[in-house]
């Protein structure tokens, strides 16, 4: 009975679809992006890698020991930053909703820091500051400390990475209705009881989603482990010199659908068990403010800890400031301005045109697709929605190295049908507009999703008998759109454009091996100045690119306007 | 709803702003693939836009690098010309199609030996392999800098020197055949024959036997990096005492702030040496620019930027100057470095040594 009932409520919004022109060529444009830019490309590489060539290999690296060892290395470093990230920042949520002490403000906009952070400034600042000759290890404490290896990288992933941990556990925690404590306080339990037996259990969803967002992050990123692995080899960095020294596309195939399983599992564990078994919405809106905990020792202990982390990263991202104007940081400190000159005189005036065109022509197209796919799967629940919405969120799911790699071998060659061109040559320099058609659409496939979630989470909390009503008034579905649904969650779409820009700006792993000689981007210069040791030379391009990013944001603010705290709406989920 | 329609005003601007910017960079262009250090990469580039007018393009990639770009792009090349980095990725690059010769009117002022018979390739400047050492970082290790490829194998030394991977790495991909050079040697003088084949090419007990040094050797790495001169900035950072790389790249970062730290020393049982190659790329877009800058290239003004920008190679054109903090080559000992077998056999020894040496457990 229910089934039914349900297939005719699908069959029902088929037709309403189909009898809307426009919402239907949305759809279709919708789908024929993410078949081309997210499937294809996955597909390529899994052929790939069950070639004849490929096979043989899968066997060798799941049989050789040396390669155990580094899928080994590779998960170890998952679960360890995975764990270490989600206490930092729970610590740092719990911190800000329940206790109540100083600076708040200053500390969330610390740690919030991290999401437009440049990569390579937390690694090469961090080995600056406490590597061997670290200024602080060695100029202060005197020590040798050898921070290559597996807890120099669990440290640095952990600061670049928690606030994904701080800002989900944050809004659970101010979702939590404070009548439960009140509760179990007036039934007599202790504020540990309570913590224990109330405040943990209902958060263990997002403890758990938090911890697997991490081990995501951390198996699939690059940049860190190409700087500070020392021997500690994990996959993402052996398939960038599979592709890098040696082009060996089968191989790096074989290894990225190895790198891929455990990111895809966990991911969909994620999304589709985790996020469900929330139990913090079943009371709805919280009914008054979260109790304080005020045992000193507690209190001003878990203080203490935040604020020693807080001091941590303003060092780190001090010293990416400071060492882009002195000479050769942690060596000799004269201040001067010849980084910014180098960089400015050679390819960093290009790299910072070229990346900042090409991320501003891909925020808009990235906002847009994640705002109109919420709608489709929010607003007009249909049989194949939660298909296009998996879809775009394998742009963010599935490692960046792994789209590279993707990229190159699924659009180096024109895809054609019979004589005609589907698709033309996309990526290196003889590709469509020098390579930079390939960019653009990497850097909307990375940032869409951000947009896709903002876009979904604000959809879900307004009323649909708003947009109903425009129907009734006989507006279409696009008018209705942009008239009604686009201003009520404009704070999401801004908050998704700011993701999508900056996330464009700041990537990396993606774009590493389908960056031509016709387009510099900036991350790819950072790289070879980290490479190549001279951190200035980094530190300098580290800095533009925040300001960069920091300039971009503020006029995304005014034009798409804030006044109505966008970001503290979206955040809170209020 | 105005601030969304300036919005997209904007974005559609901005779009316009893209495609007008290809279109205004009309005229000749050249598009370089460049091996050396990044700052001598700036300064021949804006050099020979300045003389030319042609407006000139670089990408810097270390030669496996650029081997492995070069093969990618093979039926639609990228890059007209390939400028600089050892000689024996030229050599495997002709072998396999990549590069095509060019009797370059300029190139007989280029001593023959630092020149390809076939004209495939022509050398723009000459270097010797050394240890770049830490002098502080040794002073506590308790050990004097290295004058032997046997010391870079000392206990003490675990974990701090650095070399690049010789896939990506021309430097170090010739510090590998300076081991095979001398294994070679020493089997030469065991029994005639076991060292060299006959037609002068080390044999593969001469190749096994430099996997072994380097097996010994990876239990005091660090870590491989990308680019060939990367572990000397390692090794004045202090990250680690002693690093492989080319003299003239010691020498540059000695005068780029590393003076009184880093110190360079050479084995005494031989090192190897480098011909920084440049060819033009085979099928390449702009072939008359490119070859407008191999002409350019050979010549002896083109050669003086170097050391503008402190890199310190040997030039090859006798007319050049050589700056008084270059190498001396007949002060030093050089072993017989074979380009040609060299260069033949780059591809097998850079896959095995990511198979075996990179990749194992230390």
């Amino acid at each position: 009975m229910y089934n039914t009932m349900r297939e005719s409520q699908q069959f029902k919004q088929i037709n309403a679809i189909l009898r809307d022109p426009l919402l239907a060529l949305a759809l279709l444009l919708m789908i024929i992006f993410v078949v081309t830019a997210v499937l294809l490309p996955l597909i390529a590489m899994i052929g790939e890698s069950a070639s004849e060539r490929g096979q043989p290999l899968f066997v060798r690296y799941l049989t050789d020991p040396v390669y155990q060892t580094i899928i080994i290395n590779t998960l170890v470093l998952g679960v360890l930053v995975g764990v270490v990230g989600t206490a930092v920042g729970f610590l740092f949520a719990f911190v800000q909703v329940r206790l109540n002490v100083p600076f708040k403000r200053l500390i969330h906009i610390i740690a919030l820091i991290p999401i437009i952070s440049p990569p390579f400034a937390v690694a090469a600042s961090v080995i600056v500051l406490f590597g061997r000759s670290g200024t602080v290890t060695r100029g202060i404490f005197g020590v040798r400390y050898d921070i290559y290896g597996l807890h120099g990288l669990v440290l640095v992933m952990t600061l670049s990475f928690f606030t994904i941990a701080y800002l989900n556990l944050r809004g659970m925690m101010q979702a939590l209705d404070p009548a439960l404590d009140e509760a179990a306080t007036n039934l007599g339990a202790g504020k540990w009881r309570i913590f224990r037996t109330v405040t943990l259990p209902m958060l263990l969803p997002g403890i758990a989603s938090s911890f697997l967002l991490l081990f995501i992050e951390a198996i699939a990123d690059l940049s860190n482990p190409l700087v500070m692995a020392g021997n500690y080899e994990v996959l993402a960095t052996r398939i960038y010199v599979t592709i890098i020294g040696l082009y060996d596309t089968t191989g790096a195939a074989v290894l990225s659908v190895i790198l891929l399983v455990p990111s895809l599992l966990v991911f969909i564990v994620q999304r589709y068990w985790i996020s469900r078994i929330s139990v913090v919405s079943v009371t709805g809106k919280p009914s008054g403010t979260p109790q304080t905990i005020d045992y000193p020792l507690v209190r001003w202990g878990l203080y203490a800890l935040v604020i020693f982390i807080c001091g941590l990263i303003v060092l780190v991202y001090g010293m990416m400031v400071h060492g882009a104007f002195t000479r050769v940081p942690g060596v000799r400190w004269d201040l001067t301005l010849a980084n910014f000159d180098f960089i400015i005189n050679g390819l960093g005036g290009q790299a910072m045109r070229d990346t900042t065109t090409l991320s501003l022509l891909a925020t808009p197209i990235a906002g847009l697709i994640g705002m109109i796919i919420a709608y489709i799967v929010i607003r007009k629940e249909f049989f194949g929605g939660n298909l296009l919405d998996f879809g775009a969120m394998l742009g963010i799911a599935v490692p960046g190295t792994i789209i590279g790699i993707g990229y190159i071998l699924a659009f180096n060659n024109p895809i054609t049908l019979g004589d005609f061109v589907l698709i033309p040559k996309l990526t290196g320099g003889q590709g469509v507009f020098g390579g930079a058609l390939a960019i653009v659409l990497v850097f909307i496939v990375r940032s869409a999703p951000a947009a896709l979630r903002t876009g979904a989470s604000a959809l879900s909390q307004i009323d649909p008998s708003i947009e109903e009503a425009s129907i009734s008034l006989r507006a279409d579905s696009a008018r209705t759109f942009r008239r009604i649904t686009l201003p009520l969650i404009r704070p999401a779409f801004l908050a998704g454009l700011i993701y999508a820009f900056a996330r464009s700006m700041t990537t990396i792993s993606a774009i590493i091996f389908i960056t031509t000689p016709q387009t510099k981007i900036m991350t790819q210069q950072i790289l070879n100045e980290v490479e190549n040791g001279r951190y200035g030379n980094a530190f300098a391009y580290c800095v533009l690119l925040t300001g960069l990013v920091l300039i971009a944001i503020g006029i995304m603010y005014v034009l798409v306007g804030a006044q109505t705290g966008a970001e503290r709406r979206i955040e809170g989920g209020r | 709803m105005n601030k969304m329609l300036s919005f997209t005003a904007l974005v559609f601007a901005l779009i316009a702003l893209l495609i007008a910017i290809p279109a205004s960079a009309q005229g000749q262009t050249l598009t370089v693939l460049c091996t050396p250090q990044e700052d001598w990469c700036v300064a021949m580039t804006a050099a020979f836009q300045a003389e030319t007018g042609i407006t000139t393009n670089y990408v810097r990639l270390s030669s496996g690098e650029s081997l492995a770009r070069l093969r990618a792009a093979q039926d639609n090349p990228e890059f007209s010309v390939w400028w600089g980095g050892p000689a024996d990725a030229f050599i495997a690059a002709a072998a396999e199609g990549l590069i095509e010769p060019y009797e370059s009117p300029n190139a007989a002022a280029i001593p023959e030996i630092y020149r390809d018979a076939d004209n495939f390739w022509a050398g723009v400047y000459v270097g010797a392999l050394g240890f770049c050492s830490n002098v502080q970082v040794l002073e506590e290790l308790g050990l004097e800098p290295p004058t032997s490829w046997d010391d870079l194998l000392a206990p003490e030394l675990q974990g701090n020197v650095a070399m690049a991977h010789p896939a990506t790495s021309g430097t170090a991909f010739t510090a590998f055949w300076t081991i095979v050079t001398l294994r070679a040697d020493a089997l030469e003088a065991e029994t005639p024959g076991a060292g060299y084949d006959e037609n002068g090419a080390p044999t593969q007990a001469a190749i096994d036997a430099a996997f072994e040094y380097y097996a010994a050797l990876n239990n005091n790495i660090l870590q491989y990096t990308r680019s060939g001169s990367a572990p000397g900035t390692l090794a004045g950072q202090g990250e680690v005492a002693v690093s492989i790389i080319f003299s003239h790249d010691c020498t540059k970062l000695q005068e780029e702030g590393f003076e009184g730290i880093l110190v360079t020393t050479f084995p005494e049982e031989g090192t190897g040496y480098e011909i920084g190659g440049m060819a033009i790329v085979a099928n390449g877009p702009e072939p008359e620019a490119a070859r407008a800058w191999f002409d350019w290239a050979l010549t002896a003004e083109a050669q003086n930027i170097g050391p503008t920008v402190n890199s310190l190679q040997l030039p090859t054109n006798p007319e050049a100057t050589v700056s008084p903090l270059s190498v001396d080559l007949s002060q030093i000992n050089v072993v017989n470095y074979n380009f040609q077998a060299a260069g033949a056999n780059r591809r097998t020894i850079s896959e095995r040594f990511d198979a075996e040496i990179a990749t194992a457990p230390q």
